[in-house]
């Protein structure tokens, strides 16, 4: 009675000891972890490790974790593609590759909730986290402590993913686990429970971070800067944000309801007793689809600053690209049905999502108009996030186009489901925000560390992700139209063996641009003294970002700034040579500044430990996490030792080394 | 600083050339010679809608050339535009004409507000007609005057089932149908996850689900072998759900189906209770004698079920031990 209380349904049989190719990667990652926790041990960091990263309220570091974490869990999700792809290219015929469908099923079913929840998701609030609070010449994002509880909830939820690899198995259902088969009747084992609480934790986090970056754009920025003065990598982060803020409780409670399906046997996406599992795709997509765009719209932004900042130009168009953010935003909001014009909703309806979906490719096009023209005529420096640009002017056109084409009911009637579909949300995911996001943390990484990355291995590493990306995906373009579906664990038809060979060399080429971009950063940390950014603004930028020192102090600003126009930063460097009030002669004052605190990353463990309880109905560990979690946040909501100042001395110190260093 | 800064830029791009170069040339030839595998895959062997044998897959590729090429429309120049800006507006071309705080042309920006809206405007007229003209629960007017042949089709547990009702024979993964002559398909599932129904040479995919009737009219113009399969996903036989698809002149059919009314296999009650068990890569299978309403008694198992209990609970899911296929 008692082990069931404490255990529940968890048993030592849910480890798959006799899989080996499981048993491997669990032992892989056992092993790495104990290497970094001996290395910190050793290194004897623990101390600064707990206080100045995991308590850390400091968005700087908030966002390199997130980046940090958006890494490791790349890899995980890598190697997801790279068992995908094998399995795809060897099972041709009469053969039935090396990956039984049970595995492989849930192979790409965690590829996708990991790429997208747990790899680019981390890596846009990286950026956001990274840049946001400068630009707009804040300190700090609204709600810090909060700031430190999204990361570790998104943490946590990564984390509890992983460990679905080893304890029990994950859904096998596809990243969107569509009822009814998702349900319990025909999902038996805990997989979907793990899919569930594995995204409520996490989402919960992505809410909560959303609900902050909202409230540090409209409340925090600087003296001056309207809304129509903000950098448009704001404006992007904003209306994604409103996404996040307006879809993740749809996510929330789709989610919820299924899982009181599973756990309660309620029905309402069940395919019997009444439930409706075609409600539980529309409500799925009212999230996915604007997903998405939170996806790109922050990459959107980045393009916005790279390509202004490396043309030497004004961006074009501002208010237009402003317009053309929101129009995209609205619109994210009333195409989810193109998802599913395969149900069979009328051709009233079909047309009317199709229509309104082909309508955001004309502020898509705008933006792509307007970057191409702030090159116009400008004075480009190819440096690496310059290259991805290039890259992705040409990519996300291609994924563009064949969206639209997608948005044709009769079109989608043949290409639905088929690899043309994967194909395209890979040239748009991929194309579109990861090159994006690669630009920005390219361009913001010496803001971030201090340093710049070597740009002969940047260059290396582009060169084949890009000829990877091609070689991967057009394939899958042909056999989708021929008819070739998407999750195919085997196939008899040996005509498409030559171009899933093809997709599997492509996805070779861009493992090899991962491990490029390893070897950059490593290079780069190596060097990292020759690649100091001394006057911390190494690209000659525009924006509040580049006025202060890289990295940037804990403080941000000594001084906040005011602002008269857009580009700011560049304005006054225009003028400084007409003679402005040196940085000497300011008067400093001691700055309010948030604690440090444990209770973001205490709460994220105990959601940890009542989100695996509730997977595996454990009634003990549950009530533990649950009381956890609230004794946590009444004990901290009491805490008045919040804040404290930086005396004027001190950040008179700081700023005069960084004009020492200025030269 | 602005000096330093532009040396820099300029000694990337002259490294950035020298690697590219090469690497332009590998580009275009790989990417060369992935389109002529293309080409010459689809030379020998066109599948699916690249392919039609149908009207409806005829037109469907129609229209996905069409909207393709009203797309390139901007997407050439876009992807032009964006090499010769990058190449051409490069620091170390010190190229005189260098407006940095050129930002705004109404001209400009309204040409480009313009020609996507007219290009989508007729993009939305297409598809508002195409749609209902392809609507897949419309019948098909052109050409033939005859009713349509009946198909029920039953999604079960990695196998399709065909009912002819009217023939009163009934197929497992094997599908028989006229050419020339219009086919309407009625659509479920039973006791298997949300599948869809395709013959991609023949046109539009619908999915298949539980309590539900979903509908579909298919025109076929050639005779032939084509493929039929499930595109949704729905477990471990997903990959296994393919059926054969024979498309016959009309005698040949009428001769086909008083061959079959001959078999001894009868799809009782009892015998479709055995196909409800889960298996995978069944070998086609031909039954006469049809328990009577067997399509909607389905859908009323599902629509009229209550309780905590699948009405298929005793055909056990997901299958614990796999045939091989």
């Amino acid at each position: 009675m008692l082990i069931h209380l404490l255990f529940g349904n968890l048993t030592l049989e849910a480890i798959p000891f006799h899989t080996p190719i499981i048993m491997g990667a669990a032992l892989f990652m056992a092993l790495f972890t104990f290497a970094v926790l001996l290395l910190i041990t050793i290194t004897g960091n623990w101390s600064y490790i707990w206080h100045e990263w995991v308590c850390s309220v400091d968005h700087k570091k908030i966002g390199i974790m997130y980046l940090l974490l958006s890494v490791l869990m790349f890899l995980r999700g890598f190697s997801d593609v790279v068992l995908m792809r094998t399995q795809q290219a060897i099972a041709a015929g009469s053969s039935l590759g090396y990956l039984p469908p049970e595995h492989y099923d849930q192979i790409f079913s965690a590829h996708g909730v990991i790429m997208i929840f747990f790899v680019v998701m981390p890596m846009m609030f990286a950026l956001l986290n990274m840049a946001v609070p400068l630009q707009i010449g804040a300190r700090d994002v609204a709600y810090p402590y909060l700031n430190s509880l999204s990361f570790w909830l998104t943490f946590v939820g990564a984390m509890l993913c992983n460990v679905s690899l080893v304890i029990g198995d994950f859904a096998a259902a596809g990243w969107l686990a569509y009822p009814p088969l998702s349900e319990l009747y025909y999902s038996p084992t805990v997989g979907v429970d793990y899919y569930v609480w594995s995204l409520q934790i996490a989402g919960v986090g992505t809410l909560l971070a959303g609900i902050n970056f909202i409230a540090t754009i409209i409340k925090m920025r600087c003296k001056g800067m309207t809304l129509m003065k903000m950098p448009i990598f704001v404006w992007s982060a904003l209306c994604a944000m409103i996404l996040v803020v307006l879809a993740f409780p749809v996510l929330t409670v789709t989610l919820a309801l299924l899982e009181l399906d599973r756990m309660f046997g309620m029905h309402f996406f069940t395919d019997f007793a009444g439930g409706n599992s075609m409600m539980y795709i529309n409500l799925i997509w009212v999230w996915g689809h604007p997903e998405v765009y939170i996806l790109i719209l922050p990459a959107f932004g980045v393009f916005s600053e790279v390509v202004a900042t490396f043309s030497q130009k004004k961006l074009f168009g501002y208010t237009t690209m402003v317009w053309a953010l929101a129009v995209i935003t609205f619109l994210s909001f009333v195409v989810w049905l193109h998802h599913f014009f395969t149900m069979g909703a009328g051709a009233d309806v079909n047309a009317f999502f199709g229509i309104a979906t082909m309508v955001i490719a004309i502020p898509t096009g705008v933006k792509v108009f307007n970057w191409l023209f702030t090159m116009y005529k400008g004075r480009i420096i190819l440096t690496t996030p310059m290259l991805w640009v290039t890259a992705f002017f040409t990519t996300f056109a291609i994924g563009g186009m064949t969206g639209v084409m997608m948005a044709v009911p009769p079109v989608d009637f043949q290409v639905h489901n088929s690899l043309f579909l994967v194909a395209h949300f890979h040239n748009v995911i991929i194309g579109g925000v990861l090159f994006g996001y690669f630009a920005g943390i390219i361009y913001w990484f010496p803001k971030a560390f201090g340093f710049r990355l070597n740009e002969k291995w940047g260059i290396w590493s582009f060169i084949f992700w890009v000829l990877g990306f091609y070689l991967a995906f057009m394939p899958l373009y042909v056999i989708g139209l021929s008819g070739f579906m998407r999750r195919t664990n085997h196939y008899p038809d040996l005509v498409y063996q030559p171009y899933l060979i093809a997709a599997a060399l492509g996805a070779g080429l861009i493992f090899i641009g991962m491990v490029l971009q390893i070897i950059q950063v490593a290079v780069s940390i190596k060097n990292r003294k020759a690649l100091r950014d001394h006057s911390g603004d190494p690209w000659n930028g525009r924006t509040l970002e580049w006025s202060v020192a890289s990295p940037a102090p804990l403080y941000n600003f000594a001084v906040l700034p005011t602002v008269r126009e857009r580009d700011q930063f560049w304005a006054d460097k225009k003028e400084q040579a007409k003679g402005a009030i040196h940085p000497l002669d300011l008067h400093y004052q001691p700055i309010h500044m948030p604690k440090n605190t444990p209770a973001g990353f205490i709460i994220a463990i105990f959601s940890g430990i009542a989100g695996f309880a509730l997977i595996w109905h454990m009634l003990i560990p549950g009530i533990v996490g649950f009381l956890g979690i609230l004794s946590t946040v009444i004990a901290k909501s009491f805490s008045t030792d919040t804040d404290y100042y930086i005396d004027a001395d001190t950040i008179r110190k700081t700023e005069l080394a960084h004009i020492k260093e200025l030269g | 600083m602005l000096a330093s800064n532009i040396g820099l830029g300029m000694e990337m791009v002259a490294r950035m050339r020298k690697v590219f170069s090469r690497w332009a040339k590998l580009l275009l030839i790989s990417m060369g010679c992935l389109l002529l595998l293309s080409l010459a895959g689809c030379k020998a062997n066109l599948l699916g809608m690249l392919n039609p044998k149908g009207l409806i897959t005829y037109e469907e590729r129609k229209l996905f050339f069409n909207t393709l090429a009203l797309m390139l429309i901007v997407v050439l120049p876009v992807i032009v535009m964006s090499f010769t800006f990058v190449y051409h507006y490069q620091v170390s071309h010190r190229i005189k004409d260098y407006k940095p705080n050129w930002s705004h042309s109404f001209f400009l920006e309204s040409l480009w507000w313009g020609i996507p809206c007219a290009i989508i405007v007729v993009l939305a007229v297409l598809t508002w007609f195409r749609t209902h003209k392809l609507d897949p629960y419309n019948r098909i007017s052109a050409q033939s005057q005859t009713d349509p042949l009946l198909v029920q089709v039953i999604a079960l547990p990695w196998k399709w089932l065909f009912i002819y009702p009217k023939q009163d024979i009934a197929t497992i993964n094997y599908l028989a149908i006229p050419v020339d002559q219009e086919v309407e398909y009625w659509i479920t599932t039973d006791n298997v996850p949300m599948s869809a129904f395709f013959i991609p040479q023949l046109g539009s995919q619908i999915y298949t689900m539980a309590g539900m009737r979903t509908r579909l009219h298919l025109l076929a113009n050639e005779t032939g072998t084509y493929e039929g399969l499930n595109t949704q996903f729905n477990g471990e036989g997903f990959s296994d759900m393919h059926f054969a698809v024979q498309v016959l002149d009309s005698a040949t059919l009428e001769h086909w189906f008083s061959d079959i009314k001959k078999s001894p296999n009868h799809l009782t009650e009892a015998a479709y209770g055995e196909l409800l068990n889960p298996s995978i890569g069944n070998e086609p299978q031909f039954f006469s004698g049809i328990a009577s309403d067997l399509f909607q008694k389905v859908i009323d198992t599902y629509m009229n079920s209550s309780g905590a209990v699948h009405p298929r609970q005793d055909f056990h899911h997901p299958v614990p031990s796999k045939e091989a296929s």
